[in-house]
């Protein structure tokens, strides 16, 4: 508030000489500097260009007045709310402090609801009640071992035929547990390996699925071409010509 | 003693063949002078063939036999150019002339009305056309009278000329065998009666080009098949501000030629598919090209004449293609995609699908909408590659949705299948993938079997 009285009395101060209408001073500053260099140019008209710029500068001086209450280049509404802004709430607390804190408050309340949501977001595809799944389905077909074929003494040493079935069940069992589309539906793998001339696997799996929806899992993700194909297509990735004694031949697969 | 003289003689022969060869006639070159004052219409008739190649030759537009290399037993196109803003020459007239020498043996006539098209005010070059149709007219006539037929003349015409080359069909009762179109005008012929445009009636076989229909080209279907190229509007590669100078106002103009240019090099065919929307032709609703047999759906440009006989039966076919930014335009691998999910609920997005063989890699975006994707529901995708990859090795698809805020969602796809438009090769498939948003899955293809969803 101290300020404010200041700047009334250098109002007063001020205005007094051009109210007074007398000669050039120095309430003007800027006017003057300017008008001085142009009068160098022409020194003849010197006098005339001095009272012809005192004379302009009384209307304007109202304004001129204000100018200089305070810093030079703002208007009132902003010193006002300038002011406001630095009011002391409570404490050592100012307005704009509390203003800035709101908006803080505001934005954080944003970020952590949209945090809060995506990680809350429970996705309705992976949650689901396998005591609902009942009904079973079957798929049968069988698959060649041509490693096994090639070397047979030797891997029958290494392989009893238990072992080799129950290898092979897992292989299974793995592939089919780990697909995101059917691994909640798997229940079993069966293998029964056949020595003959070559190596062949009989398979079978078996599948439970809930009974609504039964059609519609039976035509598309329980369908024969969904799970005799994520079969065939793991069986494509494995490496090409591979010697490992597990490697099924995947133009041998068959499904019914 | 007689040697010298033999030498000189030859010698003069020689210099008499040069001069001769010099005495080539050019297109009317104005400058922007010319265009401001305004120029009234004179039509000058430029002969190219194989015998003079690259060196034109002025024909009268009365005397054709006063010109032994115009042989009307061949078939004759005529080259004719469009508006001439600042008087120049057009930059690609003797490309089509060379080109069209190189496919087939004609008379290559070059109308040069650059008196007359070169105008700042357009109402006058507009008002030219008719005249310089009339001119044109006369001169077919006379060629008619000579012994040449009017089923074996084929009218080439670039914007204000297409509509001219309308005219000319038109005065001559549609019995000229053909004309071309290559984005033909659109201001101050857009929704006028036929007859004060080019149309189908024209010509007994009307095929169009469209590159800028929505400021200097027509925005209609005008001939018999109308190919609209990138939809018509905007051609990729061409500046999209004005900070780009004159190229912004003329780059997809000119593009039609270019286009027609690049067909008549048959460095690789642009396939056109018939649709009633370029939305539908990017949402791969008009891949179906069965209506047209064996030689499927038809090659824009030059060769389209190898469909004719099924486009005039079928009236009017509006076409698109997609191309890419530079010459070669030609997208030449374009694949069909067809997504079929297990999500309970729908979802929206975007997919991006690369080819991978051996280094090399091609790119495809399915951006120009979001695409919605529905359990157990076939999703059709339209696939354009920006290169050609003979042998897929491996595949790479992902899957963005665009938003922000939002948590990061599962595509869960039971099969995808990828059909190659062109070859006749295997479908590719894959199934049981997940495909969370932003997160590249790449798989190696197995060849698909046949399929019961």
């Amino acid at each position: 508030m101290d300020i404010e009285m200041n700047s009334f009395t250098h109002n007063g101060n001020d205005a007094a000489p051009h109210s007074s209408n007398g000669p050039v001073t120095a309430s003007n500053t800027a006017d003057v500097t300017c008008r001085a260099s142009e009068a160098t140019e022409t020194d003849s008209l010197l006098t005339v260009q001095v009272s012809a710029s005192n004379g302009q500068s009384i209307p304007s001086s109202p304004t001129g007045i204000q100018k200089n209450a305070h810093t030079p280049t703002e208007p009132r509404t902003i010193s006002n709310i300038r002011r406001e802004l630095n009011e002391v709430v409570f404490w050592k607390v100012k307005m704009w402090m509390v203003i800035a804190f709101i908006l803080l408050l505001i934005l954080l309340v944003i970020i952590i609801s949209v945090a809060l949501c995506s990680a809350i977001h429970r996705d309705p595809d992976e949650t689901f009640d396998p005591s609902l799944f009942k009904v079973p389905v079957y798929f049968n077909g069988s698959f060649l071992l041509p490693n096994l074929a090639l070397k047979e003494e030797q891997v029958t040493s290494n392989y009893s035929n238990q072992s080799l079935s129950a290898d092979l069940q897992n292989k299974l069992a793995d592939l089919y547990r780990y697909s995101p589309a059917l691994g909640r539906y798997f229940s079993k793998a069966e293998i029964r390996v056949l020595w003959n001339s070559s190596v062949t696997a009989d398979y079978q799996l078996k599948f439970l699925m809930p009974e609504e929806q039964q059609d519609a899992l039976r035509n598309f993700t329980l369908s024969r071409e969904m799970v005799y194909n994520v079969f065939r297509q793991f069986l494509y990735d494995q490496e090409p010509g591979s010697s490992e004694p597990l490697y099924i031949n995947p133009r041998s697969l068959k499904m019914f | 003693s007689m040697f010298p003289w033999q030498y000189l003689a030859l010698l003069l022969l020689i210099v008499v063949q040069i001069c001769k060869a010099q005495r080539c006639d050019e297109f009317t070159d104005l400058n922007f002078g010319h265009a401001f004052i305004g120029t009234s219409i004179r039509v000058k008739l430029l002969l190219y063939t194989r015998g003079n190649g690259t060196c034109a030759t002025l024909l009268s537009h009365t005397n054709l036999s006063a010109q032994p290399l115009l042989n009307l037993s061949r078939p004759t196109t005529f080259v004719i150019h469009g508006y001439r803003p600042t008087g120049s020459s057009p930059v690609w007239v003797n490309n089509l002339t060379e080109l069209l020498l190189h496919r087939e043996d004609l008379n290559v006539i070059v109308v040069d009305w650059n008196y007359g098209a070169a105008n700042v005010n357009y109402l006058k070059a507009v008002e030219n056309t008719q005249k310089a149709a009339a001119n044109l007219t006369a001169f077919i006539k006379i060629m008619q009278e000579h012994g040449a037929s009017l089923t074996s003349i084929h009218l080439i015409g670039v914007s204000l000329g297409a509509h001219m080359s309308g005219f000319v069909g038109a005065n001559l009762n549609g019995s000229i065998g053909r004309i071309t179109g290559l984005d033909p005008a659109g201001p101050q012929f857009t929704g006028t009666r036929p007859e004060d445009r080019l149309d189908s009636t024209d010509a007994q076989f009307v095929d169009v080009l469209h590159t800028d229909m929505d400021s200097l080209g027509f925005r209609e279907p005008l001939g018999h098949i109308d190919f609209y190229a990138n939809g018509g509007a905007d051609q990729p590669g061409c500046p999209s501000t004005i900070f780009s100078g004159t190229s912004y106002f003329k780059c997809d103009h000119q593009r039609s030629v270019f286009l027609y240019l690049e067909s008549m090099r048959q460095t690789c065919p642009i396939r056109a598919f018939p649709c009633s929307s370029y939305s539908d032709f990017l949402d791969g609703k008009c891949l179906d090209c069965d209506k047209f047999g064996a030689a499927g759906c038809p090659v824009f440009g030059y060769d389209v004449t190898q469909w004719e006989r099924v486009l005039l039966k079928l009236g009017q076919t509006k076409t698109f293609f997609t191309t890419n930014s530079m010459s070669p335009f030609c997208i030449t691998s374009a694949y069909r995609v067809d997504v079929i999910i297990w999500n309970r609920d729908a979802r929206w997005g975007y997919i991006t699908v690369k080819l991978h063989d051996k280094g090399t890699e091609a790119v495809a975006t399915i951006d120009h909408k979001s695409t919605k994707f529905q359990k157990y529901t076939e999703t059709r995708l339209f696939a354009q590659f920006n290169k050609d990859v003979k042998s897929v090795d491996k595949v790479s698809i992902m899957f963005s949705t665009g938003n922000v805020f939002k948590p990061k969602y599962k595509l869960r796809v039971l099969r995808v299948r990828l059909t190659h438009l062109e070859r006749k090769d295997r479908p590719l498939c894959r199934y049981d993938i997940v495909l969370e948003e932003k997160t590249e899955v790449t798989f190696r293809p197995i060849p698909c079997e046949e399929s019961n969803f």
